[in-house]
């Protein structure tokens, strides 16, 4: 299954570069972890477990200047649309993945999904994504290129939200790539990159970073990355 | 609860969730697929398909190019969805029987 599915997450990235939305995407979620082997080249890496959940986080939802409907363009590939709440929040479905569009959330926050109405789908607003779309870089794949957060924002974004995790097992899950990602930033060296990432936060997500850790009980983490 | 086991779990809603939506969409395919049929030298078409057991032809006469290509891509989708949804249908079961088992994964 599992190659079916890269291969098939490939043939979405793909379909969204050619019709001009790629560009304004950041893949994240646990689906931008393979994406990170190029940057982690030579370093010890093991990826995180996948789930079928390929997340699209839209940092600027009103500036989408492209007209094409997702569900259209993805339908032959055996995509059906998924509404999910009382809300209605749309998900793209398929045996080996879901398509999801997320984007930061605004101001005091609303449950409701944002329309994307360009796009044909609608985003779920979340906090801390904000985070994802500071630092980007791109990851080639095959003839084209993806964005990605940076995995030091990548890991700093799961410490903060392992900890707000309702059920157990994903904050688990978060808590592990989190410390994994950093384990690997450490080890290429990026250990000022990591700090500099973390003192352009904002003092509160800061405190979140800290508990984070403490959590974690990776003191070495902890006092490797933020002593004074 | 470990950390695989949750995540089959929600792996197991999402799927049963997703064989409602293949089974959704092909409800709303028309059923029945376009043949072609030959009488005396004229092609005229119709639209086979079974009902109760019974195959049955319904007479459509001439039809345009247009409607051709749409039951022939809704052939395709209907074959496609058959397969998604029997795919879907392997995993609820595979799923299932991994989190019955009594350890802890």
């Amino acid at each position: 299954m599992e190659k079916n599915q890269y291969e098939l997450c490939v043939k979405v990235l793909k379909r969204l570069e050619k019709v001009g939305v790629l560009k304004d995407v950041i893949l994240i979620g646990s689906w931008c972890i393979p994406f990170y082997k190029e940057y982690f080249a030579g370093i010890k890496y093991i990826s995180a477990i996948k789930t079928r959940d390929v997340d699209f986080l839209i940092p600027n939802p009103h500036g989408i200047k492209v007209n094409v409907n997702i569900p259209e363009l993805l339908k032959d590939l055996g995509f059906i649309i998924g509404y999910r709440g009382a809300k209605g929040y749309i998900k793209l479905e398929h045996p080996d993945l879901v398509v999801e569009f997320l984007s930061p959330e605004k101001g005091r926050g609303t449950d409701k999904p944002v329309p994307l109405p360009k796009l044909g789908v609608n985003a779920v607003a979340l906090r801390f994504l904000s985070l994802l779309t500071d630092n980007v870089i791109k990851a080639k794949v095959e003839d084209f290129e993806v964005l990605l957060p940076h995995p030091a924002n990548f890991a700093l974004h799961k410490l903060i939200i392992f900890q707000r995790r309702f059920k157990e097992d994903k904050a688990i899950k978060d808590r592990n790539a989190a410390v994994e990602i950093l384990r690997a930033l450490i080890n290429k060296g990026d250990t000022t990159l990591l700090r500099h990432v973390f003192n352009s936060m904002l003092p509160k997500w800061q405190k979140k970073v800290i508990a984070g850790l403490e959590e974690t009980k990776e003191k070495e983490l902890l006092s490797l990355l933020f002593a004074k | 609860m470990g950390v695989i086991k949750g995540v089959l779990k929600e792996e197991l809603e999402n799927s049963i969730r997703m064989k409602s939506g293949y089974e959704r969409e092909l409800s709303k395919l028309p059923k029945g697929s376009l043949v072609k049929k030959k009488v005396k030298g004229h092609e005229y078409y119709y639209i086979l398909l079974r009902e109760k057991g019974k195959v049955k032809f319904i007479y459509k006469g001439k039809v345009s190019d247009e409607e051709v290509k749409k039951y022939r891509e809704v052939k395709e989708y209907r074959a496609k969805y058959r397969k998604l949804l029997s795919q879907v249908k392997k995993q609820i079961r595979f799923l299932r029987s991994t989190l019955r088992g009594k350890e802890s994964i």
